[in-house]
């Protein structure tokens, strides 16, 4: 059944873009309602995890504009940093903190960075199937995977230069 | 020494390369610092990314298939009226707050306490009191609907309602723990009460509708 296999999917992509666990559970189940009512038109049914992405993606969008009228200014760290120098990955795989300071990471991503690139690293789709869901050409799905990643880095490397010192 | 172009190595962490072009690019790596440290990074990422747990989904099915039976279903009985003005309230309060006049220019002198916190205009505090009021008791409504519905449940469907309403209720008692007297924080308690509202109407709408 389609929902069994591809809700968990959906669910964590939406809990991270949403970051409230009560919106990302009404943005799965108001995701897999409309996929259920634009079933017939999917073009690829191979591609049936990209498509319900590009769902996931636009009710996750709609939600946060409701939400941002009110809401303080999203905080995010925009400019990628050189990380060359910084502390090795095995590091910060060993560090205790390492899944902490990666939420923040991700939660400072710009949306639409993050969900491209959570696209990519968590669930495994591949760039054309990305720039379908995102409705980006396949160059910028590239530039915003890499520049979301140097983001990444920097933070979880700028973690383990403060705990060393 | 020419790199192994990124997209590539992130092919290779995410083992989606065919095994002959996998061990090429892994000896590679083998001899080059710099595709190395990048193959270390993606397969860090990953691994960071895959250890976190699972998204439960069991109890969102059953909301998706009451909507799917029943499209165009709207609330009903008494409950649909508190909801109703519970909304209401809530959208006079976006009113109030959103044309409510600009705060006092701060002195120079001020505080950076006072800067960073402007003074709240009265009428605006007073509204998310009454909103927040009105939601508090519409939810009380729908709970004692649920309480009253739950006993003649399946008791495996009661389990998953209540997980999620403990989830929702989680969920808002951390945003009003943080709430004080800051206008924005306070409109963001509002949306968690819309939140915990709008889990308690799935509940309720589909408790009755699997009620024989």
């Amino acid at each position: 059944m389609i929902f069994d296999r591809e809700a968990p999917g959906v669910r964590r992509f939406l809990g991270d873009l949403l970051r409230d666990d009560a919106a990302a559970d009404e943005g799965t189940q108001e995701t897999f309602v409309r996929a259920h009512q634009r079933l017939p038109t999917i073009q690829d049914p191979g591609k049936l995890q990209g498509w319900l992405f590009g769902i996931a993606r636009m009710v996750s969008f709609e939600h946060l504009r409701r939400k941002r009228r009110d809401a303080l200014p999203a905080q995010t760290v925009e400019e990628p940093v050189q990380v060359d120098q910084a502390p090795s990955p095995e590091a910060v795989l060993l560090s205790a903190e390492s899944d902490r300071v990666l939420d923040g990471a991700l939660a400072h991503l710009a949306e639409e960075r993050r969900a491209a690139l959570l696209m990519r690293i968590d669930h495994g789709l591949g760039y054309g199937e990305i720039a379908a869901a995102m409705g980006w050409p396949l160059q910028k799905v590239k530039n915003e995977i890499h520049r979301a990643r140097l983001q990444i880095r920097a933070s979880l490397a700028g973690y383990l230069d403060e705990g060393a010192r | 020494m020419t790199h192994v172009p990124a997209e590539e190595l992130e092919s290779l962490a995410l083992d989606e390369l065919p095994r002959d072009r996998a061990a090429q690019v892994e000896a590679h790596a083998a001899a080059c610092p710099h595709c190395a440290r990048e193959l270390s990074w993606l397969r860090a990422e990953q691994t960071l990314l895959a250890r976190r747990p699972p998204a439960q989904t069991a109890h969102l099915w059953a909301g998706i298939a009451a909507r799917l039976r029943h499209p165009r279903r709207r609330p009903h009985r008494a409950w649909r009226i508190s909801v109703g003005a519970a909304v209401a309230a809530a959208a006079a309060v976006v009113l109030v707050v959103t044309v409510r006049p600009r705060p006092e220019p701060v002195a120079p002198q001020a505080t950076r306490q006072q800067r960073e916190r402007p003074a709240i205009d009265p009428k605006a505090l007073a509204a998310l009191d009454r909103a927040e009021a009105d939601y508090k008791d519409a939810a009380k409504v729908l709970e004692a609907e649920y309480a009253r519905l739950r006993p003649r449940l399946d008791p495996e469907m009661a389990r998953r309602w209540d997980e999620t309403l403990t989830r929702a209720r989680a969920q808002l008692g951390e945003s009003r723990a943080v709430a004080a007297d800051d206008v924005n924080v306070r409109m963001r308690v509002l949306d968690g009460y819309a939140g915990y509202l709008r889990s308690l109407r799935d509940v309720v709408q589909d408790s009755e509708e699997a009620i024989p």
